[in-house]
């Protein structure tokens, strides 16, 4: 057989660097210590993006912290840190993995537009 | 079957590429694994069961130098070999090299089969060297191996780029200063013969230099300046050290910063995330301007210019006897490479050319004028292999299993698992008569993966499998809902009554979860209990009155329950989610408060709250005598006699609901509102042909109306929109739905709003109509301002202007002038 096609519908890159940006606001906010009002505001203009910012097709992004790491993760680009390099696990997130989701024949497919740029440490 | 070569490959020390000509075009592969990436790291990593070629190895060069191998080119025509610990054996750099052009072979789809090619060299190789990369070449697959000179390449490239078809007589230098080496060249043409005729370079200098530069010269300097600590720089660079991981963190940004100073003037470089020694939360924003970067880099240049000057003063020249600088590699993207060089030299510098594939261009442009050889066919072993997968179509798992067996020969055969997505890749692994492997899912999605066999020079061979579908969608166990889930909002066509608007459809499978935001359309005061909005959920079709379907959840937020007034005009979030077992979540968000209202409600338990159901039951009454009323005087006397017969039942209900006390705790209530809910779709069966004959008209007229102006005035995307409604007319007449009709209908309404905003008729009458309410505006000197400039524009007969003068004149009318609609509910949409 011949390989699966890959879906070759390109997001913009401003588009990616909004998600980059809303990302590491999600970050900031998650340390902050309120009443999540702010991480509403997030959360609603991550609904956007998801739904309603397109027609049938929609950005959302996922944070691999804490995620174990492997070379077969090709969703990530990592850079290893320590000095060890098995059992490995993600333990600084840069960018987050952008998912550009549509539908297919009923199926929901998700592309990832951007891998994540991470650092990876052997787990403790 | 092609005459000629066409593939060149560019095998970097760094990174490498392939590229194609096709009919006069070069056509370069992207990197199938690395999304869209045209150039694959030249770094290969061995483990016990699989070799990985690329990016994923060259994560691990560093920190596993024992099982992973980069720039070997440098090694290629030695004895030198590379001890692998991980498969306990030692590759030779042909080895290796071959490695990287199997792996390039993998991004070719064009099906051609790849049995000759031209791969580049650099200018300093000699025999044994060139020998060795044909070597490689031949152990990669290829029984035709021709190889050309990275200077000349990059020439060729430029020629062709140029439409020079042959370069005029002359010399001119290529600088190729790439992610980690650097090289020059000096070539030479004449009598139609390019050459090279003398070279430099630097093994351990390119960008990657410059991103370390920026960390260790001039953010660890300012970071040290502005928190306590005594040896960051340490600490960041060795291994074992506190901030390792922060130090990679700070090249990466640093790497941005670069890429950014190529196009702006000064980069930002956030520093966070770290505790100094007194404690103090490290958090900076650093800028980095162009001329600061320059300066740091400025030695290495300026060393690269020594190198060039060398090559002169050997070959008895002047920069005056060269026509260009010819720039290549990633690195000369940074305008200070280009112009230090220029300005030194004092000759252009050439950055006409794409530098990161340049090389591998120019050796396919080489490539279409080489003939392929005849005779030696290509001797690929012709395997036919079965595969049987076993694996869960749907899964709720990260991972899941899967096993494979496979009938016929698979010595020397090996596989790559790849996800569709490009999230995953298995690696290349020798393939046995058993295979199995986890692969891991995207939540929420149908995931596809790709299983590909190979010969041992990475040839595809062809296989019977399937491609492997995994459904890690929520639709896998959960159970549908047996009837759609709407919410009752204000009516904005019908002022003082209801709709329904869909939520979940039916068979929508559970969990379900829907979030929107809308404009309240009247205030709460904090502490009056008289000002409520209401979150009604019911369940029934959509299309159904308010009053016929069940409810099944019901949140009422009144004036003593908000912490401040709330303002008509300020926004709820309103959010519903349904679990697997059907308990309903109502949340309502009001943002000028920041407060949530949230309810669970159980299947099990009915929410009828009895004020409600009289209000409902009062409404429906007075619907059903305004429905008689009106197909009496129609003499629709069928409609009319059946809804008369309701009339009595309605009176029962209507009774029993006003002696009902509001808190009566028996069963009553739901009685009721059962009957009440029956008399309602009864109510809406025998109404429902008027309604829809109603909008049906509305429709048409509408449809009339914008056909017309469209002629007159309209452009091509409104025709496009207006002939893409009209093609589905006969669909959405066939659901027999009013809301789906007027819903059109609506559609249509906006193309013929937008279309008469631009006709200076309705833009004409539209200002006369504000000139006579001019007294009512609310800022007088502003409104007489905009009255003198719409007069001028009626003039002028300037139509825009006259557009924006009404939007501002609409604007002054006092709010309390507009027309204020009864609302029930709170909100509309």
């Amino acid at each position: 057989m011949r390989e699966t096609k890959k879906a070759t519908v390109k997001v913009p890159q401003a588009f990616l660097d909004l998600v980059n940006q809303i990302f590491e606001i999600d970050k900031k906010a998650s340390n902050i210590k309120e009443e999540n009002s702010i991480q509403r505001n997030i959360n609603k203009v991550r609904g956007l993006l998801e739904v309603d910012f397109f027609k049938d097709a929609g950005l959302t992004y996922h944070n691999p912290i804490g995620e174990s790491y492997s070379e077969t993760r090709t969703d990530c680009e990592a850079t290893i840190a320590g000095t060890e390099v098995d059992n490995l696990e993600i333990t600084e997130v840069i960018k987050p993995i952008i998912f550009h989701t549509y539908t297919e024949n009923e199926n929901t497919i998700k592309n990832i537009s951007q891998p994540a740029v991470v650092i990876v440490q052997a787990k403790k | 079957m092609e005459n000629t070569i066409n593939y060149g490959i560019d095998l970097g020390t760094t990174n490498s590429a392939i590229a194609k000509f096709v009919k006069g075009e070069i056509v370069i592969f992207s990197n199938p694994q690395d999304y869209g990436r045209n150039t694959l790291p030249s770094v290969v990593s061995f483990k016990k069961d699989k070799i990985t070629v690329g990016n994923k190895a060259k994560e691990y060069l560093e920190k596993d130098p024992k099982s992973v191998v980069g720039i070997f080119k440098r090694k290629m025509g030695t004895s030198e070999r590379f001890k692998i610990k991980s498969i306990n054996a030692s590759k030779t750099p042909i080895e290796l090299s071959a490695q990287v052009i199997k792996e390039l072979k993998t991004f070719v789809n064009t099906g051609d089969d790849l049995d000759a090619v031209v791969i580049t060299i650099p200018a300093s190789f000699d025999t044994i060297q060139s020998n060795a990369t044909k070597e490689a070449g031949f152990q990669a697959g290829f029984n035709q191996v021709v190889l050309l000179q990275e200077p000349i390449a990059a020439s060729l490239a430029y020629a062709n780029m140029k439409k020079e078809t042959e370069m005029q007589e002359g010399q001119w230098l290529v600088y190729d200063l790439g992610g980690g080496t650097f090289d020059v060249a000096l070539i030479n043409i004449k009598d139609g013969e390019m050459k090279v005729l003398d070279h430099e370079g630097d093994n351990f200098l390119g960008g990657a230099d410059f991103d370390n530069m920026i960390v260790e010269k001039f953010l660890i300097p300012k970071i040290c300046k502005e928190y306590k600590f005594s040896n960051l720089e340490d600490d960041m660079k060795s291994a074992s050290g506190k901030f390792n991981a922060k130090y990679y963190v700070l090249l990466r940004r640093a790497e941005e910063a670069k890429i950014t100073l190529s196009a702006k003037t000064s980069a930002e470089i956030v520093i966070d995330g770290f505790e100094d020694e007194d404690g103090n939360e490290v958090d900076m924003e650093i800028i980095i301007t162009r001329s600061e970067f320059n300066e740091l880099v400025r030695p290495n240049i300026d060393g690269t210019i020594k190198m060039i000057k060398k090559i002169l003063t050997r070959n008895s020249l002047k920069p005056i006897d060269l026509q260009f600088t010819l720039m290549v590699g990633g690195s000369t993207y940074i305008p200070y490479v280009r112009s230090r060089v220029e300005e030194i030299l004092q000759i252009p510098a050439n950055c006409e050319i794409d530098p990161t594939t340049a090389v591998a261009i120019g050796a396919a442009y080489y490539a279409a004028t080489k003939p392929k050889k005849i005779g030696k066919s290509s001797a690929k072993t012709k395997t036919s292999i079965s595969i049987k997968t076993a694996y869960n179509k749907a899964s709720k798992e990260k991972d899941e299993l899967f096993s494979a067996r496979i009938t016929g020969e698979t010595e020397g055969l090996s596989y790559r698992i790849t996800r569709q997505d490009g999230g995953f890749d298995s690696g290349i692994k020798k393939l046995a008569e058993r295979i199995s492997e986890d692969l891991p899912l995207v939540d929420g999605a149908f995931n596809f993966f790709s299983l590909v066999v190979y010969d041992n020079e990475n040839n595809i061979i062809e296989t019977d499998i399937e491609p492997i579908g995994i459904n890690s969608g929520f639709g896998i166990s959960g159970q549908p809902i047996p009837e759609d889930i709407c919410l009752e909002v204000d009516d904005y066509d019908n002022p003082g009554k209801t709709r329904l608007i869909l939520m979940f459809q039916k068979n929508s499978v559970l969990p379900l979860r829907k979030q929107f935001t809308v404009p309240l359309n009247r205030g709460l005061i904090k502490d009056n209990e008289e000002d409520y909005i209401v979150i009604n959920v019911l369940e029934g079709t959509h299309l159904a009155l308010p009053e016929a379907n069940k409810g099944i959840g019901f949140l009422k937020i009144t004036g003593k329950q908000v912490s401040r007034t709330i303002a008509k005009g300020s926004d709820i979030e309103i959010t519903l989610s349904m679990t697997e077992s059907r308990d309903l979540t109502i949340a309502a968000y009001l943002n000028m408060s920041d407060q949530e209202f949230k309810q669970t409600f159980n299947p099990k338990v009915r929410h009828t709250p009895i004020e409600f159901l009289k209000e409902q039951v009062e409404d429906l009454s007075d619907k059903l005598d305004v429905e008689i009323q009106e197909a009496t005087d129609n003499e629709d006397f069928e409609t009319a006699g059946a809804l008369t017969k309701l009339k009595k039942e309605m009176e029962t209900v209507s009774q029993a609901t006003v002696s009902l006390t509001n808190d009566d705790v028996t069963d009553k209530r739901y009685q009721l509102e059962d009957k009440k809910r029956k008399i309602a779709q009864e109510i809406d069966s025998a109404t429902k042909d008027k309604r829809i004959q109603a909008v049906k008209t509305t429709y048409i007229e509408i449809k009339e109306e914008c056909e017309k102006m469209l002629d007159e005035n309209g452009n091509d995307h409104e025709r496009k929109t207006f002939n893409d409604i009209v093609a589905q007319e006969s669909a959405f007449f066939a659901t027999n739905s009013p809301l789906k009709i007027q819903e059109k209908s609506d559609e249509i309404y906006s193309i013929v709003g937008k279309i008469r905003w631009r006709t200076p008729e309705f833009l004409t009458n539209l200002f006369q109509w504000c000139k006579k309410n001019q007294t009512k505006m609310n800022d007088q000197t502003q409104a007489k301002s905009l009255v003198d400039a719409g007069n001028f524009a009626i003039e002028s007969q300037n139509w825009e202007r006259l557009s924006e003068i009404n939007s501002g004149l609409l604007n002054l009318l006092p709010k309390g002038a507009e027309k204020e609609a009864t609302t029930r509910i709170g909100f509309g949409l």
